[in-house]
């Protein structure tokens, strides 16, 4: 059992000084004041109480809300793409799933450029439209642009690791719980979705932690009005300077992050039990 | 359930697919546009494909983007595999919390991120640029790779491993011939989520690069001001690369396969008792021959794309500088705020290297250089350099090495901000305020002045421009008060405005997105920066550019030297030289905003910009004011309020 534990040494050193330390820096701005010199360290709570009011509450449920729309509707639509995928011929999944991949690889703000043209007033959708005879439709800067970008954005990794999963599932255990009663619905739910539970968790927590942090796409789709937890973040570093209430707010996130994710792993480690 | 590859299956991915390649489409599409329109296709033309050849930073960037990408997916899938693995057999409380460790720079907004790193790299006095932008790279792709990899392993049975030992494997054996055959599907995971990762990545990059370093992201990201359709013909050509590649990878073997495949069904039938027994523990399958195929001309792709745009950038690089050239200029400048064909001629006359970066505003400038970042010349606005003076930034200007001293314009010179100009050079100039559509807004409503952008009419129908100087300028001006207010009473009462603003206009508060908008005429009215307008106005005739009588702000950008200026002498070159006039002409007319070389100025209003009034800003009208030095809680109070009216 001792083989190849020295393998983790390179990577323990590396977690110390890339993500721990800088961590650490992190912290000591959320819970000090006095400006972005860290010589002066004074230590307060003050951060972390500026957040208790109604504006920025309302932005944290704001981020809520889009996170779990978004990451609702790329599972719900992510998922049966997925699935009819793993059931496709041997040579067309993995053209499938480069399909998929590819958009990933053309640069994220280009996309969002793209659909910023698409979706604008005088863009190329009611310019078609226009020429249909209906009247122009609004879309831009509206919880439909923002939404519809993350989940144009962020799909694919919903679909990538649910496949990943499907795919190795033993398609005979389907055939055997139909033969044996189930009916399609149990079917799936007993052993199609529990089976690849793992990849859906994976998915789920990926596509929610980009959606809940994003602000470019927020920024560019929604315009200025549009503050979800990323842009308060982004805005204390860049424009406001105040790198001490933006700490609190990464780190607060950070823990609402976290308790998501015991969840997700608290079900998933059932899954694994039950099994 | 067998009827998955039905008409309703295919219907479904059809859709999907329309979905994800709906932008890339029109990227395509508009890469071949003759103008340089993105919503109305003009006409069929490969103007933007040769421009991008000529392009020396693009070319630069995709050489960055793309290597470091692979050694980054390299690195991290190495890196990250011997730590699975390694984890699999460590002890419980050791592999939680290194498991919990790994999970902070996934969970992490990458903005948090990106700042923590890049106060590590200052604080450890490590140069920003290419190894930098390297080692964050490796240091978020590697959780990925542990991520997928991790539960490949841990659904391994410990026990094949061990047996491979005691049938005489020797341990490096046993990891090569059974585990990582194994864990596969993992890697292969773990590589594409890796290489996507970075080769997309804009945040990261963006904060711990420097010295002129810049991926595809940051490059497009400071194209934000105009978008540049060589960008789309970049993406294109990296589309059509991948694709053919893929499907080159994909149809040979195919071919070959054909003829084997009578033989592989036999070997299947036989072995698939086996795999039954096993049950479902990564079974090494035929299509992982497929999956590393994918995944190996996926990387030939790649490294071509890296070899050619790389051999061609080190060639243009030593084209355009000469054998011997080590002199550099660090200039930090507003994006899309230079016609960067000058930095040639600049760097050929003088027989120098510029490495010019740019930023998105005076603040994120600010940030850069509070972090450690090392600049000789930068360009910003009025109240900025005030605090750069203020905080001991920036060293005296020698004005007998400025030839051209006598050319500016006595007007724009001797300004609040620097009196005397000891620190500052003009860089151009203008004032602030509203874009309208003369065929939307009834003339007689503009006597309303800044309560223009409260007249319910036009409810909906425009943009703010979304920071918080500007907006309060805004709301100040509008309520008669001055811009540089520090009475808490007023700041709140331009506070009410915006609110009152926010419930019943409806306004959009744009970045530097309006100006597109403004050009397609999406909007009746947009509050903008003159130089701004002006150019919209060339683009758009319907347009005009009104200042309200309550006053506006009147502001100044300018060219100021670093206190820890490398190259004083050739800091000074440059500033004179962007005083010359062809030189000032030709920038001028390329960004739009006014000149502070006299006699340039004079030109452009009966040249280029003849008839457009944003060109000339008004001047000497006593209600306009320049912005000044805010102190720190002034300056957080403004930034809170105004956030508090952004996320109403």
């Amino acid at each position: 059992m001792k083989h190849f534990r020295k393998l983790t040494i390179p990577y323990i050193v590396w977690c110390v000084i890339f993500i721990l330390i800088p961590l650490l820096l992190i912290a000591i701005y959320a819970f000090t004041t006095g400006g972005n010199e860290v010589r002066t360290l004074n230590f307060t709570l003050s951060n972390f109480a500026k957040i208790n009011e109604a504006t920025y509450i309302k932005v944290f449920i704001k981020s809520l809300e889009l996170g779990f729309l978004t990451t609702g509707i790329c599972l719900a639509a992510g998922y049966p793409l997925a699935y009819i995928i793993s059931r496709a011929p041997e040579e067309s999944q993995d053209m499938l799933i480069m399909g998929v991949t590819i958009p990933t690889w053309i640069n994220m703000l280009l996309r969002t450029y793209a659909w910023m043209n698409l979706l604008s007033d005088n863009g190329i959708i009611n310019t078609l439209l226009g020429m249909l005879g209906i009247d122009p439709v609004h879309m831009m800067y509206t919880n439909f642009s923002v939404i519809l970008g993350m989940v144009c954005n962020f799909m694919p990794f919903m679909i990538i690791p649910i496949h990943t999963s499907l795919r190795k599932m033993d398609h005979s255990l389907i055939e055997a719980a139909m033969d044996l009663g189930a009916n399609p619905f149990q079917t799936f739910r007993r052993i199609i979705l529990k089976l690849s539970m793992p990849g859906v968790i994976n998915g789920v927590v990926l596509v929610f932690l980009m959606a809940i942090s994003s602000f470019v796409i927020p920024k560019l789709l929604g315009g200025g009005q549009f503050v979800l937890i990323g842009n308060l973040i982004e805005s204390q570093f860049i424009s406001i300077g105040d790198w001490n209430f933006g700490s609190a707010i990464s780190l607060i996130l950070a823990a609402i992050i976290l308790i998501a994710l015991r969840l997700m792993k608290k079900m998933d480690l059932k899954e694994v039990e039950e099994n | 359930m067998r009827k998955y590859n039905g008409f309703w299956a295919r219907l479904y991915i059809a859709v999907c697919f329309a979905f994800f390649y709906l932008p890339i489409i029109v990227t395509v599409i508009f890469s071949f546009n003759s103008s340089k329109s993105l919503s109305h296709f003009t006409g069929f033309s490969l103007r933007w494909y040769s421009a991008l050849i000529e392009d020396n930073e693009i070319v630069q960037a995709v050489y960055v983007s793309v290597t470091i990408a692979v050694i980054a997916t390299i690195v991290s899938t190495i890196l990250g595999t011997m730590t699975a693995i390694g984890l699999s057999r460590s002890r419980k409380v050791l592999k939680d919390a290194i498991l919990s460790i790994n999970d902070i720079p996934i969970l992490n907004p990458d903005i948090v991120t990106a700042i923590s790193w890049m106060l590590l790299f200052s604080s450890m006095g490590l140069a920003k640029g290419y190894f930098t932008m390297l080692l964050a790279h490796i240091g978020f792709c590697t959780p990925f790779v542990i991520t997928s990899v991790y539960p490949k392993v841990r659904s391994l049975d410990p026990n094949l491993a061990n047996a491979a030992m005691d049938l005489g494997a020797t341990p490096v054996q046993a990891l090569t011939k059974v585990i990582l055959p194994m864990i596969k599907p993992g890697i292969f995971a773990g590589i594409l989520l890796a290489f996507t990762m970075s080769f997309d990545d804009f945040v990261i990059s963006y904060f711990v690069t420097g010295n002129g370093v810049k991926n595809i992201s940051i490059v497009v990201y400071n194209m934000t001001k105009r978008i540049n359709p060589i960008i789309n013909a970049l993406s294109t050509i990296v589309i059509v690369v991948i694709v053919a590649i893929l499907i080159v990878v994909n149809l040979t073997p195919r071919i070959v396969e054909k003829r084997a495949a009578a033989r592989r069904a036999a070997r299947d039938a036989a072995g698939a008792a086996a795999i039954e027994s096993s049950g479902d523990s990564g079974i090494y399958r035929p299509s992982e021959h497929r999956h590393r195929r994918i995944g190996a001309g996926a990387l030939i792709a790649v490294l071509g794309i890296a070899l050619v745009a790389g051999s061609y950038a080190a060639a243009k690089k030593s084209s355009s500088s000469s054998a011997g050239a080590v002199r550099e200029l660090r200039v930090y400048n507003a994006g899309e705020y230079m016609d960067l064909s000058l930095l040639d001629r600049f760097q050929q006359e003088y027989n120098c290297t510029v490495i010019y970066e740019t930023f998105d505003s005076n603040e994120m400038m600010y940030t850069k250089l509070l972090a450690g970042d090392q600049y000789d010349i930068l360009v910003p606005s009025d109240y900025m350099i005030e605090r750069l003076i203020k905080e001991d930034y920036l060293q005296p200007i020698d004005w007998s090495l400025i030839s051209n001293k006598d050319a500016i314009d006595p007007n724009v010179m001797d300004k609040a901000y620097d009196p005397g100009n000891v620190y500052s050079v003009p860089y151009f100039w203008g004032s602030v305020g509203i874009l309208y559509d003369k065929t939307v807004v009834d003339k007689k409503d503009l006597k309303d002045g800044w309560n223009l952008l409260m007249n319910t009419k036009y409810k909906g129908n425009l943009y703010m421009y979304d920071s918080e100087r500007d907006s309060f300028m805004v709301a100040l001006k509008a309520l008669g008060y001055s811009m540089n207010t520090t009475d808490e009473k007023q700041i709140n009462d331009a506070y009410e405005w915006l609110i009152r603003q926010r419930r019943t206009m409806d306004p959009i508060y744009a970045g530097d997105d309006v100006i597109d908008n403004m050009i397609s005429g999406n909007k009746a009215m947009a509050v903008v920066y003159s130089g701004d307008a002006a150019m919209i106005m060339s683009e758009n005739d319907k347009l005009d550019y009104f200042e309200p009588p309550e006053g506006t702000n009147n502001w100044y950008d300018a060219m100021v030297i670093t206190r820890d200026c490398r190259n004083v002498g050739l800091a000074h070159d440059f500033i004179d030289f962007m005083l010359q006039e062809d030189v000032a002409e030709q920038n001028t007319a390329y960004v739009g905003y006014s000149s502070p070389v006299k006699a340039v100025y004079e030109k452009m209003q009966k040249g280029t910009y003849a008839g457009i009034d944003a060109y000339v800003p008004r001047t000497g009208y006593g209600k306009d004011e320049i912005f000044g030095y805010q102190d720190t809680d002034i300056k957080k109070l403004f930034a809170q309020l105004w956030t508090k009216v952004k996320a109403q």
